[in-house]
């Protein structure tokens, strides 16, 4: 349909470029010229060059072994280590303490109870551990996006606060990101050697903390490169009906269990959701991106315009159709997907690889002993599958921009303490507080006592972590074996997508026409509507500003190259 | 005050069979529809993980049955506090909200009075559009809300539902009482107070009832005004335990772990218990409101 | 209903007189008036007027960064976007349509539950009755839609025994086409009870002496309904009436958010979750502001329409002329 604003946008742009605001402007030349201040306005990314001058240099720790290592895989890659025991005499991997009697109030997110915040002795022994005084806010996870763009606009933010990758979208976080401290002069290059812990970090976690060529952010959670998630099975039901898991290697042989997996009698599904928000899971088994990927002749192009997506929306809708997915997931109801799956009232279920730990045996053992969940190695629609890399964090820790540099060494230095290792004796503080009163150790895993079963929560840990291994939860070792096996294999098929842990702000008016196409997804891959709706959908993309945006990222490709 | 009227006033039929039979009927199907789901709530509340997983979700006919989830809850330091806290502020704002509310319903209750109908036009316009939640925000923090308690109790303290409500009650209040009460020289702060008020009791409870249910729910203005969690209320602390088991998004990484100390829990019968717990004061209240619904009930010195 | 003034009633000055003193006579006789709804008045203003220079963001392409004060001006864009995109009729539609639908469905039953339940004798059949009747009130929505799912969904009781017995599933839960009819339902088992309790208030101040009146004069039941309680509950039904017509386009977000999924976007968009989803969630607030500032402004117009006719009908409605 002809666009009558069009006359609007132009003269809009126009506008926008005189005024030197806006990335589309921007983006031809990284205009300088903000409206009343020196802030440089732009997509915030950093290009490949000044990347490798920024970033710090990696350097891992070797005191700690694991009982697995690590296996590497293409595009740096690594799956995690895995310890099947706290190393018994653990390390000590800083030397005095970090702090020098400073207080710094803190933000973090939590998604769970939350823990008293005074008269806590997990928090007085760790804040005594490191010299310091944090002041650990915890917020409600589901509603801190909410919270954020008061926070900003208002200049409310504490000293050390946390924001998560997927809120940083409605912040202009290209410019809100100038509120912070710029870590750069303290952690580039080889001066992050005065702080080794923060040195063990992979360089894959440190890249999305650049921002306009400044390092920022310190990661929260990171690893070799995550991933979406995998598609998980319900292994004794599987051995209980002779199904072979390793014969399953298409999204046809998937499918095809639909019929015997699913038992409306019984009350049982074959399948949850197994498409996920945004194409989340479904992206590695049609092997389409899950943004931006690169097409056969080296052009960008959205996953909207993927042949692999219509093909897995036709193999859903046919799934769904067939009547082998649960009810409830086809009424989007996901909170209760981990229960179905305990339950067994689902057999296959597509999930986030933090589910596979031993607290989820531990739950799905209760009703049912032999309870055991494993992931599929990877499927793929046709050929050999490949898995997207996410960047190696997805949760950063930010300074606060007003505080002075004695304070940021400060806290860089408690940032060291708390990024100790797995496996030395200031983790242990950190992650459970004091041996005997918040955790005892059992077969030599540390186990929370019930005092600190309501104290100790994610709170440190959500303001800088040291990379994760896979480690023994509820005394379940099996559980750590098969998810470190799966990893390992996994990893061989590891690609780094297009703009691979590059932060880039998207212009602000082409923010929401994803969400047309998202909901016509919904509908068709529910069967709900013909293939025919979702081609028509991404063909009002395009011309609302598909196309617009691809310009755009072609601009970021030349000026800041691909991050691969 | 009233004198519960037990038996049929004199002039009352009987209910014809069929007529009872039909309300009989109505009454059993909602209540059914009501009670089974709340039931189920409740059992859910206090089944142990092997019952929830066989179940598949809500109970209703348990395998086994725990009080662990309540213990766990109880035993959080910080929900004695926050009730505290809520108990505060439900008080304090429910009197503010009150009187201010009252005192704004009269002033607007008689027509023909100067500027009433601009006031009133003042009222409706806000139930219709707001600055948003940054302005808002924006305005309460210069004022020095935030991290305050009266960020809880100020923004919200006039609800102009309510004062409409309120107002229509006022207005409809027997014109000979307030005339008597005129002629007998009291103004209009006397007549609020000697007149007015005793015979509006039904709608008084009413509106309190309203007002403190409002500030008991508080959640959002907590949410965005209050960093500190030992300055929550009950709702916020509460509403942490409903995500248990829900997972970081994009992460897959599941929060349950590190907090149980029960393993036998599941999380669903934690929310439950959140849900159950969050009923118990209301049916405590509502006796003391339903007080004033009660038949029979004989208004003002009109007699004749 | 007119007031009676209290002044010197014996001589009628000129009317031009009078109409000249009028306004300073009229501040001095309700100035306690005025200063009663000063203090309600000054909280709306601080707290709903002073924010509202937010405004203006529905004119700007607000960003975070840039503030009220830096964002571009962009003029009547934003509403140029709204009004060309189908997208936002649509979510306008239904918006309508749910609300007329729970207009007629659900609007009366609070009141028909109110003079049912009054109408017990046993006072403790009655408070019990009353008292679980409005415990859903207090359930959140999410769980209110994971009970409806556990009973009516494709899992739940009801479509099992149809299955085992050949029938064809009813999958009321995930149909768009009955969607509307659905929320209604939702909206009736959580809200109703809560609605009753305003009615109840209402019929606690009906005169009982109205009713030995009549029954002596021979009125049966249902005249005694008809010409004592109904007219008696009158001006609150209508004010209710008039205040959900104002609100005809607030039908509902939580609700829909939580089964959009279910029963897709066509089905279950309205406007505040095109706002939302447009607008908030997607770094867009001048769009959102921008659908919100539309809502404003038609409210206040079905407001206005809802109490002109409400005059028409002798009813005070919201206010009087």
């Amino acid at each position: 349909m002809p666009d009558p604003l069009k006359g609007a946008a132009t003269n809009r742009r126009q506008f926008l470029a005189l005024t030197g605001l806006g990335a589309l402007a921007a983006a031809s030349g990284g205009a300088l010229v903000g409206c009343s201040s020196n802030k440089p306005s732009g997509p915030g990314t950093t290009s490949a060059n000044d990347l490798s001058k920024i970033l710090p240099q990696y350097i891992p720790n070797t005191a700690v072994k694991p009982d697995v290592a690590g296996v590497a895989g293409p595009g740096g890659a690594v799956s995690d280590a895995v310890f099947l025991k706290y190393p018994s005499s653990p390390v000590k991997t800083v030397a005095s303490v970090p702090g020098k009697g400073g207080s710094y109030t803190t933000m973090t997110p939590l998604w769970g109870a939350i823990p008293p915040s005074s008269g806590n002795s997990y928090y007085d022994a760790v804040n005594k551990a490191i010299g310091a005084s944090l002041k650990l806010q915890p917020a409600d996870g589901n509603t801190y996006g909410d919270k954020l763009p008061p926070l900003f606009a208002a200049d409310k933010l504490p000293d050390w606060i946390q924001i998560p990758g997927w809120n940083t979208n409605n912040l202009n976080f290209g410019q809100g990101v100038s509120k912070f401290a710029d870590l750069t002069p303290y952690l580039a290059g080889d001066k992050v050697k005065e702080y080794l812990n923060l040195a063990n970090i992979p360089t894959a976690a440190w890249a999305p903390c650049v921002w306009n060529s400044k390092l920022y952010g310190l990661p929260v959670y990171p690893g070799g490169g995550g991933i979406n998630g995998a598609y998980f099975f319900r292994r004794d039901i599987f051995e209980k009906l002779g199904i072979k898991a390793d014969s399953i290697k298409t999204a046809d042989d998937l499918a095809a269990l639909g019929a015997q997996l699913t038992s409306t009698a019984a009350n049982q599904w074959a399948f949850d959701d197994l498409f996920g928000n945004d194409a989340a899971y479904i992206c590695q088994m049609f092997k389409f991106p899950s943004k931006w990927g690169l097409d056969g002749s080296g052009k960008l192009i959205h996953k909207y315009e993927h042949e692999g997506l219509i093909e897995a929306l036709n193999w859903h809708a046919k799934v769904v159709k067939a009547g082998h997915v649960h009810p409830d997931a086809v009424a989007g109801n996901n909170q209760n997907a981990k229960q179905r799956f305990w339950s067994g009232h689902v057999t296959v279920a597509a999930d986030g690889t933090g589910a596979w730990n031993g607290d989820d045996a531990k739950s799905g053992t209760a009703a049912n002993p032999n309870y055991r969940r494993a992931a599929f190695k990877l499927l793929s629609a046709s050929g050999a599958p490949t898995i997207e890399l996410r960047p190696g964090a997805g949760m950063f820790g930010y300074l606060n921009g007003n505080l002075k540099p004695e304070q940021i060494k400060e806290c860089l230095a408690i940032a060291n303490y708390l990024a100790a290792p797995y496996g030395s004796a200031e983790w242990l503080t950190v992650n459970f507080g004091t041996e005997g009163d918040t955790y005892t150790m059992q077969d030599g895993n540390p186990v929370l006592t019930e005092k600190g079963g309501k104290e100790v929560a994610t709170t440190f840990q959500f303001l800088v972590t040291p990379p994760t291994p896979t480690t023994v939860q509820a005394g379940f070792v099996d559980v750590a074996k098969d998810y470190g096996a799966w990893q390992a294999d996994m990893v061989k098929y590891a690609m780094k997508p297009p703009f691979f842990a590059m932060n880039i702000t998207e212009p602000s008016q082409y923010s929401s026409i994803g969400q047309a196409v998202n909901d016509t997804i919904t509908d068709v891959k529910f069967g709900r509507k013909p293939i025919s709706a979702f081609q028509e959908a991404v063909k009002t993309w395009k011309s609302q500003g598909g196309d617009a945006l691809r310009a755009f990222y072609e601009d970021i490709r030349q000026k800041y190259g691909t991050g691969q | 005050m009233t004198t519960e009227v037990l038996k049929r006033a004199a002039w009352e039929e009987k209910p014809t069979p069929a007529g009872h039979g039909a309300k009989t009927l109505t009454i059993a199907v909602v209540l059914a529809v009501i009670l089974v789901p709340i039931y189920m709530v409740v059992i859910t509340s206090f089944s142990t993980q092997a019952s929830v997983n066989e179940a598949g979700g809500l109970v209703l006919v348990p395998s086994g049955l725990t009080t662990a989830a309540y213990e766990q809850i109880f035993s959080n330091q910080l929900i004695m506090h926050s009730l505290l806290v809520s108990f505060g502020i439900t008080a304090i704002g429910t009197a503010i909200s009150m009187v201010v509310s009252v005192l704004c319903a009269y002033g607007l209750s008689r027509s023909g009075s100067f500027g009433h109908r601009t006031i009133l036009m003042l009222l409706i316009f806000t139930m219709f559009f707001s600055g948003g939640l940054i302005p808002s925000f924006l305005v309460v923090a210069a004022l020095g809300g935030y991290g305050s308690y009266w960020s809880l109790i100020l923004p919200g303290a006039v609800s102009v539902f309510n004062v409409l409500i309120l107002r229509s009650f006022f207005s409809s209040t027997a014109q000979d009482l307030i005339d008597a009460a005129k002629v007998d020289g009291a103004g209009d702060w006397r007549t609020l107070w000697s007149v007015v008020l005793p015979t509006s009791k039904a709608v008084l409870a009413v509106m309190t009832l309203f007002y403190a249910v409002g500030y008991w729910n508080t959640f959002f203005n907590a949410l965005l005004y209050l960093p500190d969690n030992g300055m929550w209320p009950l709702q916020m602390i509460v509403y942490t335990y409903t995500l248990q088991g829900n997972s970081m998004p994009g992460t897959g990484v599941t929060n349950t772990g590190q907090y149980f100390g029960h393993q036998e829990l599941s999380p669903l019968s934690i929310q439950m218990a959140v849900v159950t717990l969050t009923l118990i004061p209301i049916l405590l209240i509502y006796p003391f409101v339903q007080r004033h619904f009660t038949k029979g009930v004989l208004l003002g010195a009109i007699k004749g | 209903m007119s007031a009676i003034t209290t002044e010197k009633v014996v001589v009628q000055p000129a009317v031009e007189q009078r109409r000249r003193l009028r306004w300073h006579d009229k501040l001095r006789r309700d100035r306690s008036l005025l200063i009663m709804a000063t203090p309600a008045v000054l909280l709306l203003i601080v707290f709903s007027y002073l924010p509202m220079f937010g405004l203006v963001t529905a004119f700007q392409q607000y960003d975070i960064y840039y503030g009220f004060n830096n964002s571009p001006f962009v003029g009547g864009y934003q509403f140029a976007r709204l009004f060309t995109d189908r997208l936002f009729w649509q979510a306008l539609e239904n918006t309508l349509v749910i609300s007329a639908v729970q207009l007629v469905l659900y609007f009366p039953i609070p009141i028909a539950l109110a003079l049912m339940l009054n109408s017990i004798m046993s006072a403790k059949i009655r408070s019990f009755v009353q008292a679980v009747v409005y415990l859903p009130h207090f359930f959140s929505w999410v769980l209110v839609i994971t009970i409806f799912q556990e009973v009516l969904g494709g899992a739940g009781p009801i479509n099992h025994f149809l299955r085992e017995n050949g029938m064809a599933t009813w999958d009321i839960m995930t149909d768009p086409a009955t969607f509307k009819y659905l929320v209604t339902a939702q909206a009736v088992w959580k809200e109703a009870g809560w609605g009753i309790i305003v009615f109840l208030a209402a019929l606690a101040a009906i005169d009982q002496n109205l009713y030995e009146a009549a029954a002596a004069d021979g009125a049966g039941r249902w005249r005694r309904l008809w010409h004592i309680t109904l007219p008696g509950m009158r001006s609150v039904i209508v004010l209710l009436l008039v205040l959900r017509l104002g609100n005809a386009l607030t039908v509902g977000f939580e609700q829909m958010l939580i089964q959009r999924q279910a029963v897709g976007r066509d089905a279950s968009e309205v406007l505040d979750t095109f706002a939302y989803f447009y607008g908030v969630v997607n770094n867009n607030f001048s769009y959102g502001t921008a659908a919100g500032v539309f809502k404003g402004v038609l409210s206040l117009i079905l407001i206005y329409a809802a109490n002109k006719v409400a005059h028409v009908f002798g009813e005070d409605g919201l206010y009087r002329r």
